[in-house]
Order: C-alpha cells, then sequence, then structure tokens
C-alpha cells in the first residue's frame, strides 16, 4: 500500500507543470520537460540524503545518550527516573494535589513509593546518595543535539597529515572509496514509498553491491598508512568483512525470496498485502541479519579491526581531520543503513503497525494512519539502533578476531543457508497468493489451514513460537557437574554471588 | 607474511602504564616478546637516602598510586622493624581497614581497565562510580584521593572521622550488591568467557619460582597470602579467607580465573571491612586526637649502624617487601640504603613470556588480568 | 576464618632450618642464625652470611633441601666506609612457602595452624658481604630460581655489582644509553638535592651547579 505522502510523484509533477508552465512560450520550451525532471532529481535527491544524514543527528544522539545511561552517567537526558527524583533536587512540586475531589492522592502516594524504593534518598547517608544521584544542571531544550555538529566541524580545523612513507595515492584513495559507497547506498534507500532518490528494478542488488565496496577501501587505508598498527587492523577488516557478506547476502535472499522481489519498496508492499511482518516469518533470517551487519559496520562486539587496546583505531589510525571525522561519520551512516534495511525488510518499512485494527478505531484510527510513512521508518530505524546496536554495545566486549571469523564461516554461514532453504519451503507451499490485499487491513497469505480449522497468520505464529522455543533452549546452561572442562559455550562454574572462597 | 616486530608503547591505551612491550609477530601470533621498563624510574631509593623516615612516607604512596595506602603501610612496618617501634592496637585496626578500603579501589580501578581492553566499556563507568566512594572514605583519613601520607611510624595520623564507620558499613553493604551486578554483566556474557578462557595459563610453583606472587598465585589453586603466612597487623583478628580459584587446566590458571580471584578478593575485603568496624578497640564512635597513645606511639627517630628492617605485605599485585638499613645521613635520622621490592617489577617480564603463542588480540588480556601498575615497578 | 602460622610454628621452623643448614655448612664458614623481628608480631626469620664463593653452593642447598621457592629481592648496597672487608654488600630475600602444583578444578585450602614441617613458612636473609673495590662481583643464581633474574639485573643496573654467570644483562630502570660504568646507587653520586629549602627557592633547578664548582682543577 502506496503511503500517502508521495512527494516522488508529487515532485515530479508539479515540477513539470511549473516548468512547462513557466517557460511557455520561452526559447525554452521545448527543454521544459529536462528542465523539470533536472530540477525534480535534484529537490528528490536532496530531499532523501538530506533527510537521511539529517536524521542521522538522531542516531548520533541516541548512541551517546541511551549509552551514558546504561553506564550510569549524569547528563542530559530524558530519564524515567527523573520523573519522580527530579532534576537535582528540583521536581515538579506535588502538583497532585490540585486534581480536584482529592483524586490525586493516589498519584501521590505512588510518587512516595517510588522514590523510596527507586529513589535518591533511601541511605541515610549523603556519600551514598552522591553515587546514587543522578541529576544536571540548567535547562536545554535540544540536550546534547548541537555537539555533533561542533564535533563535525571540530573535525574541519583538524591537520590533515599524510605519513612520509605512505602511498601517497592509494591513501588519498581510501577514504573516498569507502565514505561515497556508503553515501551512494542512502540513495537508493527509500524512506517512503514517496520519498527516495531511486528506484530501480533491482534496488537491493545494487545496494548492497555498494555495501561491499567499503572492505576494499577499508583495505587500501590499512596497508597505504605504512604503519604496522593499520596493517593489523586492515587485514582484520578486510577478512571479517568479506567472512561476514556472505550470512549477509543470504539472509537478504532469504527476504526476496519470501517477497517475490529484488526491489525495496516491493519487499515493504509485499509485507503489508501479505499480512505479516517478514520477522514473525524468518526469526532466524532477522537475527541473521542483525548480526552479520553489526560486524559489517564494526561495532562491538565485532570492532576488533578497530580495537583501541590493542590497535589505538585499527586501519584509520592515521587519518586526520576532516577524512577521519567523514571515516567516523560513514560508519555510523552504515549502522544507520543497516538500521533503516532492517525496517524495511523485516519490520514492514512505512506500515503502520496494525493498520487494519488500529485504523478502524473512530477517530484515533484516522490519527494513526495520517501519520506519514516516512515517521513509521525512521521510529522504526530508530528502535532497532536502540535495542540492538548501541544495548550490544554497552553490554558485549569484543570478539577476538580468529573468534568472529570462526563464527562467521562455522556458524553464520549454515544457518544463512538453512534460512534460504526454509524461505524457499515457505514461499513455494505455504504461500497463498490469492490472498494478498492491498487494502489497509492487509492480506491474509500465511495462514494455516489444518483439518479443516484455519489458524489465521497460523504460518507466523508458528515459526515463531518454535525460534523462540529453542533460542530459550538453548540458552539454558549445559549441566555443569557432568561437564567440568570448560568450553566456550558453558557459563561460569560458580553462578555470580555464590562462591565462598576457601570452599569447594 | 614475514615475522616481524610490533612496538605497543610507550604510549598505548593498553599498557596501565608507562612501559613498552615489543611482540614479534607471525599474523596475528605472538612468537617473542621484550619487555622494557624504567620510563618512569624516579630514583625514590636514591631519594629516601636523603629522607627523614617521616619525610619517606610520601614517597611511597606515589610508588603504586593506585594502591597507595597498602604501600604507605609497608614501608612503615618496615621502619618499624628498623627502629623497633610498637604500633597500638587501635591503629593497627585502622591501617587494616584503609589497607582493605585501598584494596577494594585499586581492584575497581583494575577491573575498571580490564573490561575496557576486552571491549566492554560499560564497566569503566561503573567501577570509577563505585570507587568514587572509597576514595572518599579515603580522603576522610588522609586529607586527598589519592596520595594520603596516612600512616606514621609507630601508628597512623589521625584518628577515624565521627561517622566514618557508619560511612564505611553502608558503603560497604551497598558494594556487596554491586559485585554482584558486575557479576552479571560478566560472567553470564559469553564473550567475557570466550576472551578469558583458555588465555595465558600460567601454573602456581612456576609462578612463584618466578617471583609472581598474590592473587596471579592464588588463582592457580593454592591460598598462599602473606596475611596468614607471614601474619602482620591484626589480620588473624578479623574474619576473612584468602581468595582462590580452581585453575582450568593442569597448565594452571587463565585469565578468567585471575579475574575471579579479584573478584572474591573484593567480597573477602568487604567481608573484613564490617567485621574490623565493629572489632576496633575504642569504638568505632570515638574520636582519638592526633599523637593520642591510642593511635601513635612514639617512636625513634634514629636508626643506628647496622640495625636492618624487613617488612612482608601482601599489596593488591602481590608481596611487597621494604629492606631498610640504618646509619645513614644525620646519625642515622635518614637510611643508609632503602630497598623496594615491587611485585609488579618482576611479573611484568613473566608475563611478557606467557604472551608468546597467543595472538595479538589476547595481550590485553593476558596483561590486564595480572594487573600491572607501573608506578611501583618502576620506582 | 583465615588461621595464621603461629608464632611456636614459625619458630620451630626457623630453628629446624638452621639446624640444617649449621650441619651442613659451619665448618666453610658460613653462619646461620635465627633472628626476630623487632616490631609488629615479632616473628623469626633466618639471616645466613656467607662468602661469594660460597654462595652457589649454599643457594643450591636452599633450594633443593630447604625448599627455598621464592626469591624476592635481591638488595646491593655500596659501603664506602665500610673497611676493606665489606666494601659492598649484597642481601638476597627469599621464602620457603608451601605451594604445589594442583590438578585441574581443584584446590588447596592450608590452614596456618595444621601446617607441620617442611611446610611451615620461612623467611630468609642472606648477607654476602663483599670486599671493597671497584669489582664487586657474585655469582649469578638465575638458574636457581627464576624471580632473582630481574632482580640481579636491577641491582647491576642501579648499584654496580656483577653477577657472574648472568644471562643477557642489560640496563632495566637508568636508559640504554646511560654510561658505561654509571650505577647511581653508589655513595660517590650525591642528589643534588638534599635540602627542602633549596628546592622551594627553585624548584626546577635552573640555579643548579655542579658539585665540584669552585674546586680548582
Amino acid at each position: 500500500m502506496n503511503d500517502w505522502l508521495g512527494l516522488h510523484d508529487f515532485i515530479y509533477y508539479r515540477t513539470r507543470e511549473g516548468a512547462n508552465w513557466l517557460l511557455e512560450g520561452t526559447f525554452l520550451e521545448s527543454s521544459a520537460n529536462d528542465i523539470a525532471f533536472f530540477i525534480f532529481t535534484l529537490s528528490v535527491c536532496l530531499i532523501t540524503f538530506g533527510g537521511i544524514m539529517l536524521s542521522m543527528f538522531m542516531i548520533l544522539w541516541i548512541e551517546r545518550k541511551f549509552y551514558a545511561r546504561v553506564n550510569d552517567r549524569r547528563g542530559a537526558t530524558t530519564a524515567l527516573r527523573s520523573l519522580w527524583v527530579g532534576e537535582n533536587g528540583v521536581t515538579a512540586g506535588e502538583w497532585w494535589n490540585m486534581v480536584p475531589y482529592g483524586l490525586g492522592k493516589p498519584i501521590g502516594a505512588i510518587n512516595r513509593w517510588l522514590n523510596k524504593v527507586a529513589g535518591n534518598s533511601g541511605h541515610k547517608h549523603e556519600m551514598v546518595n552522591r553515587v546514587g544521584n543522578r541529576s544536571w544542571y540548567g535547562v536545554t531544550i535540544f540536550p546534547g543535539f548541537f555537539q555533533n555538529i561542533a564535533d563535525g566541524m571540530k573535525f574541519l580545523t583538524k591537520e590533515h597529515m599524510v605519513p612520509s612513507r605512505a602511498d601517497k595515492i592509494i591513501f588519498e584513495l581510501a577514504p573516498f572509496l569507502v565514505i561515497s559507497s556508503t553515501i551512494m547506498i542512502l540513495g537508493m534507500i527509500p524512506l517512503s514509498s514517496g520519498i527516495y532518490g531511486a528506484n530501480p528494478e533491482l534496488s537491493v542488488l545494487f545496494a548492497f553491491a555498494i555495501f561491499g565496496i567499503a572492505p576494499l577501501g577499508v583495505f587500501f587505508a590499512g596497508w597505504s598508512s605504512n604503519n604496522k598498527y593499520t596493517l593489523l587492523g586492515g587485514i582484520r577488516s578486510a577478512a571479517q568483512l568479506t567472512a561476514y557478506e556472505i550470512p549477509l547476502l543470504l539472509s537478504i535472499l532469504g527476504v526476496c525470496i519470501m517477497a517475490g522481489s529484488f526491489n525495496f519498496i516491493e519487499i515493504v508492499h509485499f509485507q503489508h498485502s501479505s499480512g505479516t511482518w517478514l520477522f514473525f516469518l524468518m526469526p532466524l533470517g532477522a537475527v541473521l541479519f542483525l548480526i552479520s551487519m553489526i560486524a559489517e559496520v564494526e561495532r562491538i562486539p565485532f570492532d576488533m579491526p578497530e580495537a583501541e587496546a590493542e590497535l589505538v583505531e585499527g586501519w584509520w589510525t592515521e587519518y586526520g581531520g576532516m577524512r577521519f571525522g567523514l571515516l567516523f561519520a560513514a560508519e555510523y551512516m552504515r549502522v544507520y543503513a543497516a538500521s533503516i534495511l532492517f525496517a524495511h525488510f523485516f519490520m514492514g518499512g512505512w506500515h503502520a503497525p496494525f493498520a487494519g485494527t488500529i485504523g478502524s478505531i473512530p477517530y484515533l484510527g484516522a490519527a494513526w494512519l495520517a501519520i506519514p510513512g516516512v515517521i513509521w521508518t525512521l521510529l522504526k530505524a530508530w528502535f532497532i539502533f536502540t535495542v540492538v546496536f548501541v544495548w550490544a554495545r554497552t553490554a558485549l566486549p569484543r570478539i577476538r578476531t580468529d573468534q568472529i571469523l570462526e563464527f562467521g564461516w562455522r556458524m553464520l554461514l549454515p544457518l544463512a543457508i538453512l534460512q534460504v532453504a526454509l524461505s524457499l519451503v515457505y514461499r513455494l507451499y505455504f504461500f497463498d497468493a490469492s490472498a494478498l490485499s492491498d487494502t489497509v487491513a492487509g492480506g491474509w497469505t500465511w495462514d494455516l489451514t489444518v483439518l479443516g480449522y484455519t489458524l489465521p497468520w497460523g504460518l507466523p505464529i508458528l515459526t515463531t513460537m518454535f525460534w523462540i522455543g529453542l533460542f530459550a533452549i538453548l540458552m539454558k546452561d549445559e549441566n555443569i557437574v557432568e561437564n567440568e572442562e570448560r568450553m566456550y559455550h558453558i557459563r561460569t562454574m560458580t553462578p555470580a554471588g555464590t562462591h565462598t572462597a576457601g570452599k569447594e | 607474511m614475514a615475522e616481524m616486530w610490533i612496538t605497543m608503547g610507550p604510549q598505548h591505551p593498553m599498557t596501565h602504564g608507562l612501559w613498552t612491550l615489543r611482540v614479534k609477530v607471525d599474523g596475528e601470533t605472538v612468537t617473542d616478546t621484550e619487555a622494557e621498563l624504567g620510563y618512569i624510574h624516579r630514583g625514590v631509593e636514591k631519594i629516601c637516602e636523603a629522607r627523614d623516615f617521616t619525610q619517606i612516607t610520601p614517597y611511597c604512596d606515589r610508588l603504586c598510586y593506585v594502591s597507595a595506602m597498602t604501600w604507605a603501610h609497608s614501608y612503615v612496618m618496615a621502619a618499624e622493624d628498623l627502629l623497633e617501634a610498637e604500633v597500638p592496637e587501635r591503629a593497627e585496626y585502622i591501617r587494616l581497614m584503609a589497607a582493605e578500603v585501598q584494596r577494594l579501589a585499586s581492584h575497581l580501578m583494575w577491573l575498571g581497565a580490564f573490561g575496557p581492553d576486552i571491549g566492554n566499556l560499560t564497566l569503566m563507568t561503573w567501577c570509577l562510580r563505585d570507587r568514587e566512594m572509597f576514595l572518599d572514605l579515603l580522603q576522610e583519613l588522609g586529607g586527598s584521593r589519592m596520595h594520603y601520607n596516612y600512616p606514621r611510624i609507630g601508628g597512623v595520623k589521625r584518628d577515624i572521622p565521627i561517622g566514618w564507620g557508619n560511612r564505611l558499613k553502608a558503603k560497604v553493604k551497598l558494594f556487596e550488591h554491586r559485585i554482584n551486578e558486575y557479576e552479571m554483566l560478566l560472567d553470564e556474557s559469553t564473550i567475557w568467557l570466550v576472551r578469558l578462557q583458555g588465555v595465558g595459563y600460567a601454573t602456581a610453583e612456576d609462578q612463584l619460582n618466578a617471583g609472581v606472587t598474590g592473587p596471579n598465585i592464588r588463582a592457580a589453586g593454592v591460598n598462599t597470602d602473606t596475611r596468614w603466612t607471614n601474619p602482620y597487623s591484626v589480620y588473624d583478628q578479623v574474619d576473612w579467607e584468602p581468595a582462590v580459584e580452581k585453575p582450568t587446566s593442569v597448565k594452571g590458571a587463565d585469565c578468567y580465573d585471575r579475574y575471579r580471584v579479584r573478584m572474591e578478593e573484593m567480597r573477602q575485603s568487604c567481608r573484613m571491612l564490617l567485621d574490623a568496624i565493629d572489632k576496633i578497640p575504642g569504638g568505632a564512635n570515638t574520636h582519638y586526637q592526633p599523637g593520642d597513645e591510642m593511635i601513635l606511639t612514639k617512636a625513634p627517630t634514629r636508626a643506628p649502624e647496622g640495625a636492618t628492617g624487613f617488612s612482608t605485605y601482601e599489596c593488591t599485585r602481590g608481596v611487597s617487601n621494604f629492606y631498610i638499613q640504618g646509619g645513614g645521613d644525620g646519625r642515622g635520622k635518614n637510611p643508609y640504603r632503602l630497598s623496594i621490592r615491587s611485585p609488579m617489577f618482576i611479573t611484568i617480564p613473566y608475563v611478557a613470556k606467557t604472551m608468546i603463542g597467543y595472538k595479538i588480540a589476547d595481550i590485553p588480556a593476558i596483561m590486564g588480568s595480572f594487573d600491572p601498575c607501573i608506578g611501583e615497578t618502576d620506582r | 576464618m583465615v588461621t595464621a602460622v603461629t608464632k611456636e610454628q614459625n619458630a620451630e621452623a626457623a630453628k629446624a632450618v638452621v639446624e640444617n643448614l649449621s650441619s651442613r655448612f659451619s665448618d666453610a664458614g658460613v653462619v646461620a642464625e635465627v633472628i626476630a623481628h623487632t616490631s609488629g608480631k615479632a616473628y623469626d626469620f633466618v639471616r645466613i652470611t656467607c662468602s661469594p664463593d660460597q654462595w652457589r653452593g649454599v643457594a643450591k642447598h636452599l633450594k633443593n633441601e630447604v625448599g627455598v621457592n621464592y626469591c624476592a629481592m635481591v638488595t646491593g648496597t655500596h659501603f664506602p666506609e665500610g673497611g676493606a672487608d665489606r666494601g659492598w654488600e649484597v642481601a638476597y630475600h627469599m621464602y620457603r612457602w608451601p605451594i604445589a602444583n594442583v590438578a585441574a578444578h581443584t584446590m588447596t585450602v592450608l590452614e596456618g595452624d595444621k601446617l607441620k614441617g617442611d611446610e611451615i613458612p620461612v623467611e630468609f636473609e642472606i648477607f654476602i658481604p663483599l670486599p671493597a673495590g671497584d669489582t664487586p662481583s657474585v655469582p649469578s643464581i638465575q638458574d636457581i630460581w627464576e624471580g632473582a633474574d630481574w632482580n640481579e639485573k636491577e641491582t647491576w643496573d642501579l648499584v654496580g655489582i656483577d653477577f657472574e654467570g648472568h644471562v643477557n644483562m642489560h640496563r632495566v630502570l637508568n636508559p640504554h644509553d646511560s654510561p658505561v660504568a654509571f650505577h647511581p646507587l653508589q655513595r660517590q653520586h650525591k642528589i643534588r638535592y638534599h635540602d627542602f629549602n633549596e628546592m622551594y627557592d627553585d624548584p626546577q633547578g635552573f640555579g643548579r651547579k655542579p658539585v665540584d664548582e669552585g674546586r680548582v682543577k
């Protein structure tokens, strides 16, 4: 179903009309369409690229603030806890007393209880409070947003140095490869069905072909800097990125098989018109996509190529100034692109969740459906970014390179092949093409009919339950008592907090 | 690819201090190492030959700045052996508590640096946040957060402030929950286990032969701890156990064992603190004036020629010894020779040898798990 | 609750070690005695005084028969006024601790007051006085205890005592390009700032003058 905010077509037709009307009777009349096309392409690209890049500030902001909260750091953050604790001792006052008829008293009780249980003054001693006190000073409207712009401008003021014995041509070429290939992808990715830069028929193929140029640039950077550290980093990076391209592409192949198309917009439409997000039909593929993407964009836990502890920034150690700034920005652009791609492939893109159900509520439904699709895309992308990329980064250590490679080749690759096989089976045998529907409520192609009983959305429900169950079973500890030799997948022998020194 | 030498250091985020580790790598595998120390050699031993015994105490704080109280305590014990001074029991309890609080702070600093080395950046902020609690306690005793100049020959400089005991109890009890939080983050993370298990084996006998002591040996399955083998202060009167960990294999303790030993040591320190604050003679809520005989006995200031003093002390990183020969300048007011044995000076070359055969990515894991501190290494 | 090694155990173990050493070495002139610390718990330790040529024999005996497994510290001291017999002195501090490798996934929990005989920890102090001169030298024990390795390097680097037979001797604390025969802890090298008063007026030493200024050359 097409999003109502169809800027692409809107601008196309308006520019044609406008150019024809404006240039009627002038000597440019015959080329009015071409001029219109130029203006149209320019504005559409600006909107797409600008939209993605400006909304990328949100990504940077989320990363910093969410990361900080997980680290229990102070800062201007929208912290849920500050709703009852206040900021630096300043609260909103006992506003519930102003609710008439004494109806606000329960709110006051909840507030007091929250303060007692999770507040600042649970301890009798000021010193301990100092540790637990989350506070910030002053009032800001956009807490921390402009920091990123300032950071970017700071990079412009730094010196660009080329190491004296570096391979100069390749040294200059490498960041160009990485950065430009990353930005090119942004043109392919639609923000909604009406906002996109370009929409070739095989846009998925093209996007991931471009995505795969970056490892080459990384390797060039590592080699040409004339630095043993960067060489090591570049080699590790090349190996890692190559290893994880394949499960990534195979999981996308699974998506394309399910959706029957290599086009972004059609894949998203398919999710709506078939009745369920692809995440529930292929959770294995979704997880594989995420893990491979984390490895592709070199974030913790897969950031061994730039591990600060050993390699001090890895393959981009020798770059200074805006080259480093743009490489850094390119990494975040790749993360953002990965998040938006996940939203498109597995979470229904720009379609509002439960469009049919909520959409039929009298006034709320209309409001729900009136939200432009681009907002949904961005919200989903930010959600996935926060929950997967940032959270994994804060909680997990780095994996060693050979362990990363082993994981990629020996575990993810077979699973990706399995996912492709499953996608084939689902599409061929469980897909009911006649139930595709383009209405607001979507279709119901994945129902399971067994012995006369129809389970609506049966296939996604069963699939999801199966994989969650498998995950839960595998998460449980192996039998520690029998299995004394520590192997990687066994947890610690004494669970946290239970070991007594001197006792067995 | 041919083998090449990589120089890690002296400026490097991983090395926890200023030293150079040169590694010869074949691809990603380490085939040889060379440790170069001495970048912050400040000549403390020579300087101390021109200082009074009381004036030496601040220098000892600066030996290992992360663990200052324990080094000052170690020195003061050796000086008391030299000058034949007695220490009142209350002062011994205060010194014990100060040393254990310092051990907690030092281990938290270790964990706060070790976690990011492995990649878990969250640990740095968590550990430093909790370390603040203990630095506040030590600040109340000594006046500053890192270099306290607190123990004196014959006792301590001033008594514990009123309310210090209550604050100590509150913080320690809070901290015991926080250790559980750390273990939840780390021990239940497969990646943490995968990085640390099977890496950096070292057996107990091998380590002791090479001079490595302290938590590193206790990770290899023997509970040797100077606090009971060569007892000092009042450690035999407070409730604690040495923290031991069963090594993974007959090849010895791996990095994971050493990490677990230090977590356990933090728990034992908490236990000791809670017990000591209850048992302190004179009570935790009385405050004696500086110089009162409950906390300080007047010690002789001159040591004749031929007298020697030696202390065996369980520092946070191993066993530290001070060996002082009397009879220096000022008719014995200064020491003739003051020799410091730093555990890390011996451990770092040993660790450099342990790394051979593992990958480059294992270097911070192995190095960090032995807890280096270069201040005491180079003196 | 940990049980520490008691004073009686410690005294008895020290005495046993001294008897062992005396019976083996006393006719060679090696002196072994039990000395008590003079503060704190005042436990006993074993002090051995021997000459450089006896040192390797004593060291091997300590390692193999007495069971000393930990060489902690090597200290070198320069006594320019010590007389002809004691111009230099090397002090070794060692320990005997009950340590044995354990099987995988097991641990040994020793209790202090239950240790007997050879298991009781003993502290050792070995003095080796060297005759005055410019080339003090002591045989190296690097092959007996590995812990002596870097300790000996440091002692040579700072004090200048040669360790014969030491493999790969190099500077550890001083810079690698220090002048040959520069060993700062020897007494003829004076510290520039002796006095806090001087430091107070000129902390960075801009007004420093060489030690021998004013001397007629």
